[in-house]
Protein backbone atom coordinates (compact mmCIF):
# COMPACT_ATOMS: atom_id res chain seq x y z
CA UNK A 1 0.00 0.00 0.00
CA UNK A 2 2.63 2.28 0.58
CA UNK A 3 3.86 1.49 -2.72
CA UNK A 4 0.65 3.05 -4.17
CA UNK A 5 0.45 5.97 -2.05
CA UNK A 6 3.89 7.30 -3.39
CA UNK A 7 2.68 6.48 -6.55
CA UNK A 8 -0.43 7.60 -6.61
CA UNK A 9 0.51 11.16 -4.82
CA UNK A 10 -1.98 11.02 -2.28
CA UNK A 11 -1.43 12.23 1.21
CA UNK A 12 -4.51 9.71 2.68
CA UNK A 13 -5.64 6.61 2.01
CA UNK A 14 -9.46 7.13 1.65
CA UNK A 15 -8.01 9.85 -1.58
CA UNK A 16 -6.68 7.02 -3.33
CA UNK A 17 -8.62 3.97 -2.68
CA UNK A 18 -11.97 6.00 -3.46
CA UNK A 19 -10.51 6.80 -6.80
CA UNK A 20 -9.55 2.77 -7.44
CA UNK A 21 -12.44 1.87 -5.53
CA UNK A 22 -15.04 3.68 -7.87
CA UNK A 23 -13.13 3.36 -11.09
CA UNK A 24 -14.60 1.46 -14.16
CA UNK A 25 -12.58 -1.97 -15.60
CA UNK A 26 -11.78 -0.44 -18.60
CA UNK A 27 -9.98 2.18 -16.31
CA UNK A 28 -8.52 0.20 -14.02
CA UNK A 29 -6.77 -2.38 -16.81
CA UNK A 30 -5.59 0.68 -17.94
CA UNK A 31 -4.11 1.38 -15.04
CA UNK A 32 -2.60 -2.48 -14.65
CA UNK A 33 -1.27 -2.15 -18.45
CA UNK A 34 0.68 0.79 -17.75
CA UNK A 35 2.08 -0.69 -14.44
CA UNK A 36 0.39 2.13 -12.48
CA UNK A 37 -0.70 -0.29 -9.95
CA UNK A 38 -0.53 -4.21 -10.24
CA UNK A 39 -3.40 -6.60 -9.84
CA UNK A 40 -1.96 -7.66 -6.00
CA UNK A 41 -2.57 -3.83 -5.27
CA UNK A 42 -6.17 -3.55 -6.28
CA UNK A 43 -6.88 -6.75 -4.42
CA UNK A 44 -5.58 -4.80 -1.48
CA UNK A 45 -7.07 -1.64 -2.00
CA UNK A 46 -11.02 -3.48 -2.36
CA UNK A 47 -10.20 -5.77 0.28
CA UNK A 48 -9.50 -3.21 2.67
CA UNK A 49 -12.61 -1.81 1.56
CA UNK A 50 -14.81 -4.32 2.49
CA UNK A 51 -13.52 -4.98 6.01
CA UNK A 52 -14.28 -1.32 5.89
CA UNK A 53 -17.38 -1.33 4.55
CA UNK A 54 -19.12 -4.67 4.97
CA UNK A 55 -20.88 -4.19 8.45
CA UNK A 56 -23.01 -1.49 7.02
CA UNK A 57 -23.25 -2.53 2.91
CA UNK A 58 -23.74 -6.17 4.34
CA UNK A 59 -22.76 -7.13 1.09
CA UNK A 60 -20.32 -9.69 1.37
CA UNK A 61 -21.33 -13.39 2.93
CA UNK A 62 -17.74 -14.61 2.25
CA UNK A 63 -14.71 -13.05 1.43
CA UNK A 64 -11.69 -14.76 -0.45
CA UNK A 65 -9.32 -12.06 -0.95
CA UNK A 66 -6.46 -14.50 0.26
CA UNK A 67 -7.67 -16.61 -2.87
CA UNK A 68 -7.68 -13.51 -5.08
CA UNK A 69 -4.61 -12.21 -4.10
CA UNK A 70 -2.95 -15.81 -5.23
CA UNK A 71 -4.59 -15.67 -8.10
CA UNK A 72 -3.19 -11.90 -8.88
CA UNK A 73 0.64 -13.38 -7.93
CA UNK A 74 -0.06 -16.01 -11.03
CA UNK A 75 -0.74 -13.94 -13.08
CA UNK A 76 1.87 -12.87 -16.11
CA UNK A 77 2.24 -9.86 -18.40
CA UNK A 78 0.61 -12.18 -21.19
CA UNK A 79 -2.33 -13.18 -19.08
CA UNK A 80 -2.92 -9.06 -18.22
CA UNK A 81 -2.51 -8.40 -22.23
CA UNK A 82 -5.33 -11.58 -23.35
CA UNK A 83 -8.06 -10.54 -21.62
CA UNK A 84 -10.31 -7.37 -20.94
CA UNK A 85 -10.52 -9.00 -17.03
CA UNK A 86 -7.35 -9.92 -16.53
CA UNK A 87 -6.13 -8.45 -12.51
CA UNK A 88 -9.73 -7.56 -12.15
CA UNK A 89 -11.27 -8.21 -8.98
CA UNK A 90 -15.24 -9.62 -9.07
CA UNK A 91 -17.82 -10.76 -6.70
CA UNK A 92 -20.30 -13.22 -7.20
CA UNK A 93 -24.37 -14.14 -6.17
CA UNK A 94 -23.77 -16.76 -3.20
CA UNK A 95 -25.72 -19.12 -5.51
CA UNK A 96 -22.60 -19.18 -8.21
CA UNK A 97 -20.52 -22.53 -6.76
CA UNK A 98 -16.75 -21.59 -6.65
CA UNK A 99 -14.30 -24.12 -6.39
CA UNK A 100 -13.55 -24.47 -2.02
CA UNK A 101 -16.14 -22.11 -1.49
CA UNK A 102 -19.22 -22.08 0.56
CA UNK A 103 -22.12 -21.27 -1.57
CA UNK A 104 -25.02 -20.67 1.15
CA UNK A 105 -27.87 -18.87 -0.75
CA UNK A 106 -28.29 -17.01 1.54
CA UNK A 107 -29.57 -19.85 3.38
CA UNK A 108 -29.06 -21.85 6.83
CA UNK A 109 -30.23 -24.66 4.41
CA UNK A 110 -26.60 -24.64 2.70
CA UNK A 111 -24.70 -23.41 5.49
CA UNK A 112 -22.04 -26.15 5.11
CA UNK A 113 -22.42 -26.60 1.57
CA UNK A 114 -18.84 -26.10 -0.14
CA UNK A 115 -18.60 -25.85 -4.30
CA UNK A 116 -16.52 -28.85 -5.45
CA UNK A 117 -16.19 -27.22 -8.94
CA UNK A 118 -16.61 -24.20 -10.75
CA UNK A 119 -19.56 -22.39 -12.17
CA UNK A 120 -19.85 -22.35 -15.97
CA UNK A 121 -19.60 -18.60 -15.44
CA UNK A 122 -16.72 -18.55 -12.47
CA UNK A 123 -14.97 -20.93 -14.39
CA UNK A 124 -14.90 -18.53 -17.75
CA UNK A 125 -13.62 -15.49 -15.98
CA UNK A 126 -10.98 -17.22 -13.58
CA UNK A 127 -9.55 -18.38 -16.89
CA UNK A 128 -9.75 -14.65 -18.01
CA UNK A 129 -7.57 -13.89 -14.95
CA UNK A 130 -10.55 -12.28 -13.06
CA UNK A 131 -9.62 -11.86 -9.10
CA UNK A 132 -12.91 -13.31 -6.94
CA UNK A 133 -12.75 -11.35 -3.96
CA UNK A 134 -15.63 -13.64 -2.09
CA UNK A 135 -20.05 -14.33 -2.86
CA UNK A 136 -22.04 -11.73 -1.99
CA UNK A 137 -25.81 -11.47 -0.17
CA UNK A 138 -28.99 -12.15 -1.23
CA UNK A 139 -32.74 -13.17 -0.51
CA UNK A 140 -32.80 -16.32 0.73
CA UNK A 141 -32.61 -18.53 -2.44
CA UNK A 142 -33.22 -15.44 -4.30
CA UNK A 143 -36.96 -15.66 -3.45
CA UNK A 144 -38.17 -11.72 -3.19
CA UNK A 145 -36.97 -8.66 -4.10
CA UNK A 146 -36.21 -6.44 -1.55
CA UNK A 147 -33.05 -8.71 -0.11
CA UNK A 148 -33.93 -8.57 3.35
CA UNK A 149 -32.28 -12.03 4.81
CA UNK A 150 -32.86 -12.98 8.60
CA UNK A 151 -29.37 -14.72 8.59
CA UNK A 152 -26.59 -12.87 7.09
CA UNK A 153 -28.71 -9.23 7.18
CA UNK A 154 -30.29 -7.26 5.15
CA UNK A 155 -28.10 -5.20 2.20
CA UNK A 156 -28.76 -1.21 2.20
CA UNK A 157 -28.22 1.33 -0.67
CA UNK A 158 -25.59 3.06 -0.87
CA UNK A 159 -27.28 6.14 -2.09
CA UNK A 160 -28.88 6.39 1.61
CA UNK A 161 -28.07 3.54 3.86
CA UNK A 162 -31.69 3.54 5.57
CA UNK A 163 -33.00 2.26 2.35
CA UNK A 164 -33.47 -1.39 0.37
CA UNK A 165 -30.49 -2.01 -1.97
CA UNK A 166 -33.49 -4.23 -3.54
CA UNK A 167 -32.62 -7.51 -4.71
CA UNK A 168 -32.77 -10.46 -4.71
CA UNK A 169 -29.35 -9.92 -5.91
CA UNK A 170 -28.61 -7.23 -3.19
CA UNK A 171 -25.24 -8.03 -2.35
CA UNK A 172 -24.11 -8.03 -6.11
CA UNK A 173 -25.65 -4.29 -6.19
CA UNK A 174 -24.39 -3.49 -2.84
CA UNK A 175 -20.89 -4.35 -3.43
CA UNK A 176 -20.44 -2.13 -6.87
CA UNK A 177 -22.53 0.52 -5.49
CA UNK A 178 -20.18 0.86 -2.22
CA UNK A 179 -16.94 0.75 -4.12
CA UNK A 180 -16.22 -2.71 -2.83
CA UNK A 181 -15.57 -4.21 -6.13
CA UNK A 182 -15.78 -2.85 -9.69
CA UNK A 183 -18.25 -5.63 -11.69
CA UNK A 184 -20.18 -8.38 -9.69
CA UNK A 185 -22.43 -11.42 -10.68
CA UNK A 186 -26.24 -11.85 -9.59
CA UNK A 187 -29.25 -13.70 -11.15
CA UNK A 188 -32.10 -12.48 -12.60
CA UNK A 189 -35.76 -14.56 -12.33
CA UNK A 190 -38.16 -11.61 -12.25
CA UNK A 191 -36.21 -8.81 -12.19
CA UNK A 192 -33.02 -9.88 -9.30
CA UNK A 193 -30.39 -7.89 -11.15
CA UNK A 194 -32.48 -5.56 -13.23
CA UNK A 195 -33.59 -3.74 -10.15
CA UNK A 196 -31.37 -3.59 -7.63
CA UNK A 197 -28.70 -2.22 -10.16
CA UNK A 198 -31.15 0.30 -11.04
CA UNK A 199 -31.77 1.23 -7.04
CA UNK A 200 -27.80 1.82 -6.75
CA UNK A 201 -27.12 3.76 -10.14
CA UNK A 202 -25.62 0.74 -11.75
CA UNK A 203 -25.45 -0.98 -14.97
CA UNK A 204 -27.83 -4.44 -15.10
CA UNK A 205 -28.14 -6.68 -17.36
CA UNK A 206 -30.33 -9.51 -18.04
CA UNK A 207 -28.72 -11.08 -21.10
CA UNK A 208 -31.67 -13.42 -23.65
CA UNK A 209 -32.62 -16.50 -22.51
CA UNK A 210 -30.02 -19.34 -22.98
CA UNK A 211 -27.29 -16.81 -23.69
CA UNK A 212 -25.15 -17.35 -20.56
CA UNK A 213 -25.07 -20.55 -19.35
CA UNK A 214 -26.28 -21.19 -16.10
CA UNK A 215 -25.03 -24.84 -14.70
CA UNK A 216 -23.42 -24.62 -11.12
CA UNK A 217 -26.30 -21.94 -10.18
CA UNK A 218 -28.42 -22.90 -7.75
CA UNK A 219 -31.56 -22.88 -9.44
CA UNK A 220 -34.88 -21.47 -8.42
CA UNK A 221 -36.70 -21.67 -11.30
CA UNK A 222 -35.40 -23.18 -14.21
CA UNK A 223 -37.72 -21.34 -16.63
CA UNK A 224 -36.81 -18.16 -15.38
CA UNK A 225 -33.86 -17.89 -14.20
CA UNK A 226 -30.78 -16.16 -15.96
CA UNK A 227 -27.27 -15.28 -15.07
CA UNK A 228 -26.90 -11.50 -15.01
CA UNK A 229 -23.89 -8.98 -14.85
CA UNK A 230 -23.70 -5.56 -12.88
CA UNK A 231 -21.11 -2.85 -14.01
CA UNK A 232 -20.45 0.50 -13.77
CA UNK A 233 -20.03 1.29 -16.95
CA UNK A 234 -21.80 -0.28 -20.16
CA UNK A 235 -18.87 -0.93 -22.07
CA UNK A 236 -17.71 -3.29 -18.89
CA UNK A 237 -20.83 -5.01 -19.33
CA UNK A 238 -20.36 -5.92 -23.01
CA UNK A 239 -16.81 -6.63 -21.92
CA UNK A 240 -17.94 -9.22 -19.49
CA UNK A 241 -20.96 -11.02 -21.86
CA UNK A 242 -18.15 -10.98 -24.49
CA UNK A 243 -16.42 -13.82 -22.11
CA UNK A 244 -19.09 -15.32 -20.64
CA UNK A 245 -21.47 -15.98 -22.98
CA UNK A 246 -20.87 -19.27 -24.92
CA UNK A 247 -22.70 -22.83 -25.07
CA UNK A 248 -22.92 -25.07 -22.36
CA UNK A 249 -24.42 -28.68 -23.04
CA UNK A 250 -24.77 -28.86 -19.22
CA UNK A 251 -27.47 -26.33 -19.59
CA UNK A 252 -30.24 -27.33 -21.77
CA UNK A 253 -31.43 -23.94 -22.23
CA UNK A 254 -27.98 -23.50 -24.09
CA UNK A 255 -28.25 -22.14 -27.49
CA UNK A 256 -25.40 -22.43 -29.55
CA UNK A 257 -24.16 -19.12 -31.14
CA UNK A 258 -21.18 -17.24 -32.87
CA UNK A 259 -18.60 -15.72 -30.69
CA UNK A 260 -20.11 -11.97 -30.57
CA UNK A 261 -17.75 -9.00 -30.17
CA UNK A 262 -20.08 -7.14 -27.42
CA UNK A 263 -18.03 -3.92 -27.68
CA UNK A 264 -18.15 -3.12 -31.11
CA UNK A 265 -21.82 -1.54 -31.08
CA UNK A 266 -20.27 1.03 -28.55
CA UNK A 267 -20.70 4.38 -29.86
CA UNK A 268 -22.39 3.46 -33.15
CA UNK A 269 -24.41 6.16 -33.93
CA UNK A 270 -28.38 5.59 -32.82
CA UNK A 271 -29.65 7.32 -36.15
CA UNK A 272 -32.63 5.52 -37.04
CA UNK A 273 -32.81 2.75 -34.52
CA UNK A 274 -36.43 2.14 -33.83
CA UNK A 275 -37.33 2.85 -29.89
CA UNK A 276 -41.06 1.35 -28.80
CA UNK A 277 -42.23 3.63 -25.85
CA UNK A 278 -44.81 1.56 -24.54
CA UNK A 279 -48.16 3.24 -24.44
CA UNK A 280 -49.61 0.75 -21.69
CA UNK A 281 -48.76 -0.74 -18.26
CA UNK A 282 -44.65 0.70 -18.45
CA UNK A 283 -45.33 3.91 -17.99
CA UNK A 284 -48.58 4.29 -15.81
CA UNK A 285 -48.82 4.50 -11.35
CA UNK A 286 -44.79 5.49 -11.47
CA UNK A 287 -42.90 8.33 -9.17
CA UNK A 288 -43.64 11.36 -11.24
CA UNK A 289 -39.92 11.83 -10.88
CA UNK A 290 -39.10 8.69 -12.77
CA UNK A 291 -41.62 9.23 -15.61
CA UNK A 292 -39.86 13.06 -16.14
CA UNK A 293 -36.57 10.91 -16.40
CA UNK A 294 -37.92 9.20 -18.92
CA UNK A 295 -39.18 12.04 -21.19
CA UNK A 296 -35.90 13.60 -20.97
CA UNK A 297 -33.95 10.33 -21.94
CA UNK A 298 -36.91 10.01 -25.03
CA UNK A 299 -35.67 13.69 -26.23
CA UNK A 300 -32.67 12.93 -26.14
CA UNK A 301 -32.56 10.09 -28.33
CA UNK A 302 -35.28 11.91 -30.39
CA UNK A 303 -32.75 14.36 -30.61
CA UNK A 304 -29.86 12.15 -31.73
CA UNK A 305 -31.63 10.51 -34.45
CA UNK A 306 -33.85 7.56 -32.93
CA UNK A 307 -37.57 7.29 -34.23
CA UNK A 308 -39.80 6.76 -31.20
CA UNK A 309 -42.18 4.34 -32.23
CA UNK A 310 -45.31 3.72 -29.92
CA UNK A 311 -45.98 -0.36 -29.22
CA UNK A 312 -48.70 -2.03 -27.18
CA UNK A 313 -47.93 -4.65 -24.93
CA UNK A 314 -50.25 -7.77 -25.14
CA UNK A 315 -53.09 -8.08 -21.95
CA UNK A 316 -50.59 -7.29 -18.86
CA UNK A 317 -52.79 -7.99 -16.07
CA UNK A 318 -52.34 -12.10 -15.32
CA UNK A 319 -48.45 -11.74 -15.84
CA UNK A 320 -47.49 -11.97 -12.15
CA UNK A 321 -49.71 -14.49 -11.29
CA UNK A 322 -48.41 -16.83 -14.33
CA UNK A 323 -44.78 -15.72 -13.12
CA UNK A 324 -45.43 -16.34 -9.73
CA UNK A 325 -47.50 -20.11 -10.97
CA UNK A 326 -44.06 -20.95 -12.62
CA UNK A 327 -41.89 -19.80 -10.08
CA UNK A 328 -43.11 -22.06 -7.02
CA UNK A 329 -43.86 -25.17 -8.68
CA UNK A 330 -40.34 -25.38 -9.98
CA UNK A 331 -38.82 -23.83 -7.00
CA UNK A 332 -40.51 -26.92 -5.09
CA UNK A 333 -39.13 -29.36 -7.11
CA UNK A 334 -35.55 -27.95 -6.99
CA UNK A 335 -35.57 -28.07 -3.24
CA UNK A 336 -37.82 -31.35 -2.84
CA UNK A 337 -34.91 -33.48 -1.34
CA UNK A 338 -33.71 -30.63 1.06
CA UNK A 339 -37.03 -30.17 2.49
CA UNK A 340 -37.19 -34.27 3.46
CA UNK A 341 -33.48 -33.23 4.75
CA UNK A 342 -33.35 -29.75 6.04
CA UNK A 343 -36.84 -28.65 6.13
CA UNK A 344 -36.33 -27.02 9.47
CA UNK A 345 -33.84 -24.80 8.39
CA UNK A 346 -35.60 -22.96 5.85
CA UNK A 347 -37.10 -19.23 6.73
CA UNK A 348 -40.85 -19.20 7.30
CA UNK A 349 -41.03 -17.15 4.21
CA UNK A 350 -39.43 -19.42 1.46
CA UNK A 351 -41.38 -22.45 3.03
CA UNK A 352 -44.88 -20.80 2.75
CA UNK A 353 -44.07 -20.18 -1.15
CA UNK A 354 -43.00 -23.86 -1.68
CA UNK A 355 -46.38 -24.82 0.19
CA UNK A 356 -48.29 -23.01 -2.30
CA UNK A 357 -46.40 -24.70 -4.93
CA UNK A 358 -47.49 -27.92 -2.97
CA UNK A 359 -51.02 -27.08 -3.76
CA UNK A 360 -51.20 -25.84 -7.44
CA UNK A 361 -52.16 -28.14 -10.24
CA UNK A 362 -50.19 -29.33 -12.95
CA UNK A 363 -52.61 -27.90 -15.43
CA UNK A 364 -52.06 -24.58 -14.17
CA UNK A 365 -48.50 -24.77 -14.34
CA UNK A 366 -48.89 -26.08 -17.94
CA UNK A 367 -51.62 -23.22 -18.88
CA UNK A 368 -49.02 -20.63 -17.33
CA UNK A 369 -46.22 -22.00 -19.29
CA UNK A 370 -48.70 -21.49 -22.64
CA UNK A 371 -49.24 -17.84 -21.59
CA UNK A 372 -45.33 -17.61 -21.49
CA UNK A 373 -45.53 -18.88 -24.98
CA UNK A 374 -48.25 -16.24 -26.23
CA UNK A 375 -46.00 -13.51 -24.13
CA UNK A 376 -43.02 -14.41 -26.30
CA UNK A 377 -45.02 -14.76 -29.58
CA UNK A 378 -46.73 -10.76 -29.08
CA UNK A 379 -43.26 -9.43 -27.90
CA UNK A 380 -41.46 -10.77 -31.17
CA UNK A 381 -44.36 -9.46 -32.79
CA UNK A 382 -43.25 -6.09 -31.73
CA UNK A 383 -40.42 -6.58 -32.38
CA UNK A 384 -41.65 -6.51 -36.20
CA UNK A 385 -41.60 -2.35 -35.80
CA UNK A 386 -38.72 -1.46 -33.12
CA UNK A 387 -35.39 -2.48 -32.53
CA UNK A 388 -35.37 -1.55 -29.04
CA UNK A 389 -38.26 -1.38 -26.32
CA UNK A 390 -37.50 1.70 -23.80
CA UNK A 391 -39.14 1.54 -20.36
CA UNK A 392 -38.60 2.53 -16.44
CA UNK A 393 -36.96 -0.03 -14.95
CA UNK A 394 -38.89 0.15 -11.26
CA UNK A 395 -42.04 2.32 -10.76
CA UNK A 396 -40.73 3.33 -7.28
CA UNK A 397 -37.04 4.51 -6.34
CA UNK A 398 -35.61 2.24 -3.46
CA UNK A 399 -37.99 2.21 -0.19
CA UNK A 400 -36.85 2.62 3.44
CA UNK A 401 -35.71 -0.85 4.82
CA UNK A 402 -38.56 -2.73 5.93
CA UNK A 403 -41.37 -1.27 4.01
CA UNK A 404 -43.83 -3.78 3.69
CA UNK A 405 -45.95 -1.85 0.68
CA UNK A 406 -45.94 1.13 -1.45
CA UNK A 407 -49.04 2.87 -2.31
CA UNK A 408 -49.43 4.52 -5.55
CA UNK A 409 -52.28 6.70 -7.92
CA UNK A 410 -54.45 4.81 -4.06
CA UNK A 411 -53.39 1.15 -5.01
CA UNK A 412 -51.43 -0.59 -2.74
CA UNK A 413 -48.81 -2.99 -3.94
CA UNK A 414 -46.03 -5.10 -1.94
CA UNK A 415 -42.63 -3.76 -1.97
CA UNK A 416 -41.13 -7.09 -3.58
CA UNK A 417 -43.51 -6.63 -6.46
CA UNK A 418 -43.81 -2.90 -6.92
CA UNK A 419 -39.50 -3.27 -7.23
CA UNK A 420 -39.58 -5.90 -10.23
CA UNK A 421 -43.16 -4.58 -11.61
CA UNK A 422 -41.79 -3.85 -15.34
CA UNK A 423 -38.91 -6.36 -15.40
CA UNK A 424 -40.62 -9.60 -14.26
CA UNK A 425 -42.11 -10.01 -17.99
CA UNK A 426 -39.01 -10.26 -19.80
CA UNK A 427 -38.41 -13.10 -17.85
CA UNK A 428 -40.70 -15.16 -19.29
CA UNK A 429 -40.02 -13.76 -22.93
CA UNK A 430 -36.48 -14.33 -21.97
CA UNK A 431 -36.03 -11.24 -24.24
CA UNK A 432 -32.37 -9.37 -23.24
CA UNK A 433 -32.96 -6.53 -21.25
CA UNK A 434 -30.67 -3.82 -19.12
CA UNK A 435 -31.15 -1.31 -17.06
CA UNK A 436 -29.11 1.91 -16.45
CA UNK A 437 -29.36 5.48 -14.38
CA UNK A 438 -30.66 7.93 -16.11
CA UNK A 439 -30.93 10.73 -12.99
CA UNK A 440 -31.14 11.52 -9.61
CA UNK A 441 -34.09 11.60 -7.94
CA UNK A 442 -34.81 14.91 -5.32
CA UNK A 443 -34.30 12.12 -2.87
CA UNK A 444 -31.31 11.27 -3.47
CA UNK A 445 -31.66 8.22 -5.05
CA UNK A 446 -30.90 7.01 -8.27
CA UNK A 447 -33.70 6.27 -11.01
CA UNK A 448 -32.84 3.83 -13.69
CA UNK A 449 -34.23 3.02 -17.24
CA UNK A 450 -34.33 -0.13 -18.86
CA UNK A 451 -33.66 -1.09 -22.40
CA UNK A 452 -34.94 -4.53 -23.99
CA UNK A 453 -34.04 -5.93 -27.39
CA UNK A 454 -34.57 -8.81 -29.75
CA UNK A 455 -33.36 -12.36 -28.82
CA UNK A 456 -29.96 -12.25 -28.68
CA UNK A 457 -29.33 -8.78 -29.87
CA UNK A 458 -27.92 -7.40 -27.21
CA UNK A 459 -25.48 -5.13 -28.92
CA UNK A 460 -28.38 -2.65 -29.92
CA UNK A 461 -29.12 -2.69 -26.21
CA UNK A 462 -25.38 -1.78 -25.64
CA UNK A 463 -25.66 0.61 -28.71
CA UNK A 464 -28.46 2.57 -27.20
CA UNK A 465 -27.20 2.51 -23.91
CA UNK A 466 -23.54 3.68 -24.44
CA UNK A 467 -24.96 6.65 -26.01
CA UNK A 468 -27.06 7.44 -23.37
CA UNK A 469 -24.02 7.38 -21.11
CA UNK A 470 -21.88 9.28 -23.14
CA UNK A 471 -23.59 12.30 -23.54
CA UNK A 472 -23.27 12.92 -19.99
CA UNK A 473 -26.56 14.21 -19.49
CA UNK A 474 -28.26 11.14 -17.48
CA UNK A 475 -24.73 10.67 -15.39
CA UNK A 476 -25.58 10.83 -11.90
CA UNK A 477 -22.78 11.54 -8.43
CA UNK A 478 -21.37 9.00 -6.91
CA UNK A 479 -22.52 7.99 -3.12
CA UNK A 480 -21.30 9.00 -0.58
CA UNK A 481 -20.17 5.92 0.98
CA UNK A 482 -16.54 7.37 2.28
CA UNK A 483 -17.30 10.36 4.39
CA UNK B 1 -65.30 -22.54 -7.22
CA UNK B 2 -65.85 -22.87 -3.69
CA UNK B 3 -63.49 -21.01 -1.25
CA UNK B 4 -60.21 -23.35 -0.37
CA UNK B 5 -60.70 -24.39 3.51
CA UNK B 6 -57.64 -26.32 5.53
CA UNK B 7 -59.36 -29.98 5.42
CA UNK B 8 -59.32 -29.76 1.31
CA UNK B 9 -55.62 -28.90 2.16
CA UNK B 10 -55.12 -31.26 4.89
CA UNK B 11 -56.67 -33.78 2.13
CA UNK B 12 -53.95 -33.56 -1.01
CA UNK B 13 -51.56 -33.66 1.77
CA UNK B 14 -52.44 -36.90 3.77
CA UNK B 15 -53.95 -38.52 0.57
CA UNK B 16 -51.39 -37.58 -2.25
CA UNK B 17 -47.42 -37.07 -2.28
CA UNK B 18 -46.69 -34.40 -0.46
CA UNK B 19 -44.05 -32.79 1.58
CA UNK B 20 -44.63 -32.57 5.46
CA UNK B 21 -46.45 -28.79 6.05
CA UNK B 22 -47.41 -27.63 9.64
CA UNK B 23 -51.00 -26.86 10.41
CA UNK B 24 -50.03 -23.23 10.87
CA UNK B 25 -48.42 -23.57 6.87
CA UNK B 26 -52.00 -24.73 5.81
CA UNK B 27 -54.15 -22.20 7.81
CA UNK B 28 -51.61 -19.14 6.41
CA UNK B 29 -52.98 -20.84 2.78
CA UNK B 30 -56.45 -20.52 3.34
CA UNK B 31 -56.67 -18.03 6.18
CA UNK B 32 -53.35 -15.71 6.00
CA UNK B 33 -52.79 -14.26 9.01
CA UNK B 34 -48.77 -13.73 9.61
CA UNK B 35 -48.56 -11.31 6.22
CA UNK B 36 -46.23 -14.33 4.72
CA UNK B 37 -48.29 -15.27 2.13
CA UNK B 38 -51.19 -13.38 0.99
CA UNK B 39 -53.66 -14.03 -1.63
CA UNK B 40 -53.87 -17.73 -2.18
CA UNK B 41 -57.35 -17.59 -2.46
CA UNK B 42 -57.40 -14.73 -4.68
CA UNK B 43 -54.54 -16.31 -6.89
CA UNK B 44 -56.35 -19.65 -7.35
CA UNK B 45 -59.51 -17.29 -8.38
CA UNK B 46 -57.31 -16.05 -11.09
CA UNK B 47 -55.49 -19.19 -11.78
CA UNK B 48 -59.28 -20.03 -12.63
CA UNK B 49 -59.77 -17.76 -15.06
CA UNK B 50 -56.98 -18.15 -16.74
CA UNK B 51 -57.81 -21.85 -17.18
CA UNK B 52 -60.90 -20.36 -19.41
CA UNK B 53 -59.25 -18.79 -21.78
CA UNK B 54 -58.59 -21.23 -24.79
CA UNK B 55 -55.38 -20.92 -25.88
CA UNK B 56 -55.93 -23.31 -28.85
CA UNK B 57 -53.01 -25.37 -30.07
CA UNK B 58 -50.45 -22.98 -28.62
CA UNK B 59 -47.66 -25.33 -26.66
CA UNK B 60 -45.35 -24.42 -23.73
CA UNK B 61 -42.96 -22.00 -23.40
CA UNK B 62 -39.35 -23.91 -24.43
CA UNK B 63 -36.07 -21.96 -25.16
CA UNK B 64 -35.50 -19.65 -27.60
CA UNK B 65 -33.70 -19.59 -31.16
CA UNK B 66 -32.40 -16.24 -32.67
CA UNK B 67 -35.38 -14.60 -35.32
Amino acid sequence: MERLRQRWGYKKDNGMTTEIAFADIRSLRGLIRADRITPGELVSVFAERIAAHNAVSRAFITQTPQEAARSAAALTKEDILRSPVAGIPYASKDLFDVEGVRTTAGSRVFHDRIATEDAFVIARLRSAGALSMGKTNLHEFAYGATGENEVYGTCVNAYDPTRLAGGSSSGSAAAVAFGLVPAALGTDTGGSVRAPAALNGLVGLKPTIGCVPTHGVVPYCWTLDHVGILTRTVADCADILGLVARYDSRDPASVKLPKEDYSESLGEDISGVRIGIPSNFFFERSDPQILSALERVKDHLAEKGARLVPVTFPDMRHTRTVSLTVQMPEALSAHSAHLENRGELYSKEFRAGLALGQCLLAEHYVKAKRFIETYRQQTNALFEDVDVILTPATPEIAQKVGTVKTTRDGVDEAVGNAITRFTTFFNMTGHPALTMPCGLHPEGLPIGLQLVGRYFDEKSLFRVAHEIEKCGKFSIPLPEVDT
Amino acid sequence: MKPLTRSTLEGICSQMASHDWSQAELDELVDPRLGIITGFQDLLDELETLRKIDLGTTAPALGVQKR
